[in-house]
């Protein structure tokens, strides 16, 4: 049976990816911003997932204003870096898994969530700075990606419960598909930021920190923040932390925090990240990883 | 269900946000060419074109006068006001060579430097920064 045995919330800033590109990721900007993934790291190479399903939004690369899904799950086989303007980052393709893919779309649909299916798509920085972050500059990618795109681009985004309830059906779908798989689900963007207007350059510290607060532990209070909350508190593009709440629904009822990292500033965004395991009776340590980790230190 | 039911008083509370413009149904309707438009500057032939005569570029597009002399001029606020999204408008900035934050820096009163150095120095404080109604 594949089960999620953590969830990863991240920041996806595209400065990141031309960082990690162009060898500035120990430089006294970028060094304080990739010390606090080298945990994440070092805990991803020990965790192998099989496959991530990567929830992120596309930023006019892969979708335009012609077609504008709230929700498209990836079913490819396979996903190049899109050219967003500067040409494709040099980073690996991204192989998909069309088979949990398409199950998990069947499931969803069945379980009232309309999903829009994608076969063919490049995926942008939304994407790929996520894998930056948290695997290095690898030959190939060491997993397998189901991309889940939302829009939080065009008004209105899905709803936090929404994304929530969305998160919960992932997580009943993984569980009833066959294959043993070491699933992670990763929810990306944010955190507070504002790219526009003359608001733009807005950072909420105390609000980042209280939102990652809040994935930890029971409380599912998170789902209920209204898209004015986020708007108000966290500047314009602050709004795509609705994405994290898929992740943080798919984790259920209870978490346990392994990581987390905030600083300000990455460009115009502040960077945050945390790790989580489902913590609903089954035990932390799914895969062994902490204990290996404890017996190396 | 955590969202709001009554669609007019959800979009009409975006409007008490200062300084900024919240990408609406109604602006995506106003800004469909022009954001088409910018989109279409992923092309490198499409860069060619426009850097070479960028008021002929922008002529097969449909754009209103209004639009299109703020383009010509880069005048990110006023395309935000006239349908513009700024991730379409992103694509003007790195065909014009421009970093994200040099060119969101334009819309506010700051310089680049000013702006960089309020980055660093922790970003824009929500205070005050949240509702025009209530000042706070």
């Amino acid at each position: 049976m594949a089960r999620i045995t953590a969830g990863v919330g991240s920041s996806h800033v595209p400065l990141l990816g031309v960082a990690s590109d162009f060898g500035k990721d120990a430089d006294d900007y970028f060094g304080p911003i990739f010390k606090g993934f080298e945990w994440t790291r070092a805990w991803e190479k020990s965790e192998k997932p099989d496959v991530v399903i990567l929830v992120y939004n596309d930023h006019a690369s892969a979708f335009d204003m012609k077609i504008i899904p709230t929700f498209a799950i990836g079913c490819g086989e396979r996903y190049k870096p899109a050219d967003e303007g500067w040409g494709p980052r040099k980073v690996p393709e991204v192989e998909g898994h069309p088979d949990l893919a398409w199950h998990i779309a069947q499931s969803l649909i069945l379980d009232e969530f309309d999903m829009t299916i994608i076969n063919e798509m490049d995926v942008d920085h939304g994407l790929t700075v996520p894998l930056s972050m948290m695997f290095g500059k690898p030959e190939a990618w060491p997993t397998r990606v189901i991309p889940l795109a939302v829009n939080v681009v065009t008004y209105p985004p899905p709803s936090g419960n929404r994304c929530w309830a969305l998160g919960e059906a992932i997580a009943r779908a993984v569980a009833s598909f066959e294959e043993d798989l070491n699933v992670q689900i990763w929810g990306t963007g944010g955190m507070s930021h504002q790219l526009q207007g003359p608001r733009a350059g807005l950072i909420n510290k105390e609000w980042d920190n209280r939102f990652l607060d809040s994935l930890i532990g029971e409380s599912d209070a998170a789902r209920y923040i209204p898209h004015i909350e986020y708007l108000r508190e966290t500047g314009s593009e602050g709004i795509e932390m609705v994405m994290w709440l898929i992740m943080r629904g798919a984790l259920g009822k209870r978490t346990h925090m392994l990581h987390r990292h905030y600083h300000v500033p990455c460009s115009n965004t502040a960077i945050g990240h945390v790790v989580l395991r489902p913590d609903n009776g089954e035990g932390y340590d799914m895969t062994g990883s902490e204990a290996e980790r404890a017996d190396a230190a | 269900m955590s969202g709001p039911r009554d669609i007019h008083a959800y979009l009409a509370e975006f409007e008490d946000i200062p300084g900024t413009r919240v990408f609406t149904a109604k602006r995506a309707r106003q800004g469909y060419n022009l954001n088409q438009c910018a989109m279409s500057l992923m092309k490198d032939e499409n860069r060619e074109r426009f850097r070479a005569d960028e008021s002929a570029y922008l002529d097969a597009w449909n754009l209103t006068p209004e639009q299109k002399d703020a383009l010509l001029k880069r005048d990110y606020n006023r395309l935000l006001d006239l349908g513009g999204n700024v991730y379409f408008l992103a694509k003007v900035f790195s065909t014009d060579g421009q970093s994200f934050a040099q060119a969101v820096s334009t819309m506010t009163d700051m310089n680049f430097e000013d702006y960089t150095k309020m980055m660093v120095a922790g970003g824009r404080s929500p205070e005050g920064n949240r509702s025009i109604k209530e000042g706070r």
